[in-house]
C-alpha cells in the first residue's frame, strides 16, 4: 500500500517537468534519424528488408546512445527535485517507509524508459510506412514485423535495468546534475571502446546494445536484468540506513 | 501525572569529534508550546532531527507520547507534522499540488488540503506555482504541509527565518493559537529569546548541546534578579576596576556596565569607588534583568565554564 502511495505522488512530481517531455522528444529524434538514413539512400539492393534494417537500427541506435543516455537524463530529473529544496528531510519525516520511496524512484525511472522505447517502436513503424509510401523503389516493404520490434524492445529494455539501477542510486546519493550527469556521459563514452573488448560483454553500458551481439545476448540480458535487481537492493539497503544530515 | 509529547533520555549525537547533542533530557508537555533555545549550532536543529528520525543518536532515547520512536517510527510520525529549516517545496508545482503530493504519501482525505490552506491564509495563492511565491508565502505553506495530518504534534525549526516583521507577526499569531484551536503541541525552536517568550509555555535552552535550562517561562522569569547599571567614560577601565574591587562586572553592547549587586548600600560604596579612582559616573540605577540577560548568562556561563575546563 505504501508503494502505490508513493508511486501516486512521484506520478505527481512529474507534472510539468522535462523528464516527462523527454520521454517524446529522445525517441522521435532516433526515428527522425533512421528515416532519413534510409530516405536518403539512392538505391536499393532487391534483398533489402525495410522492416529488418529500419527497427535494428533504430533499436541499435537507442540501446547504445540515446537509452543510456536518456536513464542519466531521466533519473538526475526525477531524484534532482528531491535534492533542489532539500526535501528528502520532509518525506523522511512522513509516515513513508525509506524502502518504499527508493523502490517507487526506481520503477518510475523503469516506467520512463519502457515507455519511451515503445514510443521509439510505434515511431519506427510510423517512419517506415511513410518510407514505404514516399519511396516506391523500396522493395520487402509488406510484412510488419510487431513480434520482432516489440521482442527486441523488451530485450534492450530489460538489459538496461542495471544501468537504471546503477543511474537511480548515484542521483539519489549525492545532490547536483553535475555528478549525475558525468557519470552517464562518462559510462556512454566508454562504451565505444569498451564494445571492441572482450569484457565489453560484461560493462553495464554495452548491455542494451549486446542484446543484438551473437554470444552476447545471454549475458546481457541476465547480467542487465538480474544485476539490476541485485544493484537496485544494495542500493535500497544504503538508502534506508543513511542519516539525513 | 502530566504527559509529555516528547521525552528524551540522555540523547548524544557526535559527528566526528564535536559533540552536538549531548546527554539531553527534554521534557515537552503535550497540548503547549515548547520554545527550543539556543544560539546558532547550539545543537537545535540535530536535536530536531533525532526527535524526526532523520539521523540516529548514538545514545539515548527519543519517545513521543510515551511510546519509543525507535520502535515505531512510522505509526509515531503519523502523529507528527514538521517544518525543518527552510520548506522543502516543489517549485513546479503549485501550492496546492504541493499539498497533494504530501496528501497521497499520507493516504489522508483530500479535504484536508482545504483545511490546511484555509488556516495557513494561503486558499486564494493555492493555485499559483511555488516559485511565484514570496518567502512568506512559502513559509506558511511549509506550515501547511506540517498542519495538513492534524498532527498531534508539531515540530517546527526557525519557522520564521528569513521573514520580514509583517511575515513573522502573521507567523506568530497562527502558532499561538494552534494548541487551543486543535490541541496540537507545538515543539518550536528559535535563537530569538524575544520570539519564543511571546508564544511559549515551556523553554529549553540549549547550548554547546546541553540542556542548561528547562521549566516554565514563569520558573525562567523568577530568575531575574535585579542588578546596577553603571554608566562612566571609561568603561574598560570601570569594569576592571569593579572586578578588581570583586564587584561581577559585564559590558554591555550600548557601553554601560551591569553589576551584580542590588542595594542602595552597594550603589553608593560602587559609585565613591570609582569616583576615587579618577572616573566620570553619569549613569547609575536599579534594573530587573530581562529573559535576554538571563540567557545570556546562562549561555556565557557554560562557553566560560568550558574554557576554564
Amino acid at each position: 500500500m505504501s508503494l502505490i502511495r508513493v508511486l501516486h505522488a512521484e506520478i505527481l512530481k512529474l507534472k510539468r517537468t522535462l523528464a516527462f517531455r523527454m520521454i517524446f522528444v529522445a525517441p522521435l529524434l532516433v526515428a527522425t534519424l533512421q528515416f532519413f538514413a534510409i530516405w536518403n539512400q539512392r538505391r536499393f539492393s532487391a534483398n533489402f528488408n525495410l522492416w529488418e534494417t529500419l527497427p535494428k537500427g533504430a533499436l541499435s541506435i537507442w540501446a547504445v546512445f540515446m537509452l543510456p543516455l536518456l536513464i542519466t537524463l531521466e533519473t538526475a530529473l526525477i531524484n534532482g527535485v528531491e535534492h533542489g529544496e532539500k526535501q528528502w528531510k520532509q518525506i523522511f519525516a512522513l509516515p513513508v517507509p525509506r524502502h518504499a520511496v527508493y523502490t517507487a524512484k526506481l520503477l518510475v525511472a523503469q516506467a520512463l524508459a519502457a515507455a519511451s522505447t515503445l514510443i521509439l517502436c510505434a515511431l519506427t513503424v510510423l517512419a517506415g510506412l511513410a518510407l514505404a509510401r514516399l519511396r516506391a523503389d523500396l522493395p520487402n516493404t509488406s510484412a510488419i514485423s510487431y513480434v520482432w520490434i516489440l521482442k527486441y524492445a523488451a530485450f534492450v529494455w530489460l538489459a538496461a535495468w542495471l544501468i537504471i539501477s546503477i543511474h537511480t542510486w548515484v542521483s539519489i546519493r549525492w545532490p547536483g546534475f553535475a555528478l549525475a550527469l558525468g557519470a552517464g556521459i562518462g559510462g556512454t563514452f566508454f562504451a565505444i571502446f569498451a564494445a571492441s573488448a572482450r569484457m565489453g560483454k560484461y560493462y553495464p553500458w554495452l548491455l542494451p546494445v549486446n542484446v543484438f551481439t551473437e554470444g552476447r545476448f545471454a549475458t546481457a540480458l541476465l547480467m542487465g536484468a538480474a544485476g539490476g535487481v541485485i544493484a537496485a537492493v544494495i542500493g535500497c539497503v544504503e538508502f534506508v540506513r543513511r542519516d539525513v544530515v | 501525572m502530566q504527559k509529555h509529547a516528547i521525552e528524551t533520555r540522555g540523547l548524544t549525537r557526535r559527528f566526528g569529534a564535536q559533540l552536538a547533542v549531548d546527554d539531553l533530557n527534554l521534557l515537552a508537555p503535550e497540548a503547549g508550546v515548547y520554545g527550543f533555545l539556543g544560539p546558532n549550532g547550539a545543537g537545535k536543529t540535530t536535536t530536531i532531527r533525532m526527535l524526526l528520525g532523520l539521523i540516529r543518536p548514538d545514545a539515548g532515547e527519543v519517545r513521543l507520547f510515551g511510546a519509543p520512536l525507535a520502535a515505531g517510527h512510522l505509526s509515531l510520525m503519523r502523529m507528527v507534522g514538521a517544518l525543518v529549516e527552510t520548506p522543502s517545496l516543489y517549485p513546479h508545482l503549485t501550492g496546492r499540488e504541493n499539498l497533494e503530493v504530501a496528501r497521497r504519501l499520507l493516504g489522508a482525505p483530500r479535504k484536508l488540503i482545504d483545511d490546511a490552506l484555509g488556516i495557513v491564509k494561503l486558499a486564494q495563492d493555492a493555485d499559483r506555482r511555488v516559485r511565484e511565491y514570496s518567502m512568506g508565502m512559502r513559509q506558511r505553506l511549509g506550515l501547511a504541509l506540517a498542519l495538513l495530518n492534524k498532527p498531534r504534534l508539531l515540530v517546527l525549526d526557525e519557522p520564521t527565518n528569513g521573514l520580514d516583521p509583517a511575515g513573522i507577526h502573521e507567523m506568530r499569531d497562527l502558532i499561538r493559537h494552534l494548541p487551543a484551536e486543535f490541541g496540537a503541541t507545538v515543539f518550536l525552536s528559535s535563537h530569538l529569546l524575544s520570539e519564543v517568550e511571546q508564544i511559549a509555555s515551556h523553554i529549553g535552552i540549549i547550548h554547546q548541546g546541553r540542556l542548561l535550562f528547562q521549566g516554565t517561562l514563569a520558573e525562567l522569569q523568577a530568575q531575574r534578579r535585579e542588578h546596577l547599571i553603571i554608566g562612566a567614560n571609561q568603561p574598560e577601565r570601570a569594569m576592571r576596576c569593579l572586578t578588581a574591587a570583586g564587584w561581577g562586572a559585564r559590558r554591555r553592547d550600548d557601553g554601560l556596565l551591569t553589576v551584580s549587586a542590588a542595594t542602595r548600600d552597594a550603589a553608593a560604596r560602587i559609585n565613591s569607588l570609582l569616583v576615587n579612582q579618577g572616573l566620570e559616573v553619569f549613569h547609575i540605577a536599579m534594573a530587573q534583568a530581562s529573559l535576554e540577560d538571563i540567557f545570556l548568562t546562562l549561555t556565557n556561563g557554560r562557553s566560560e565554564a568550558r574554557r576554564a575546563a
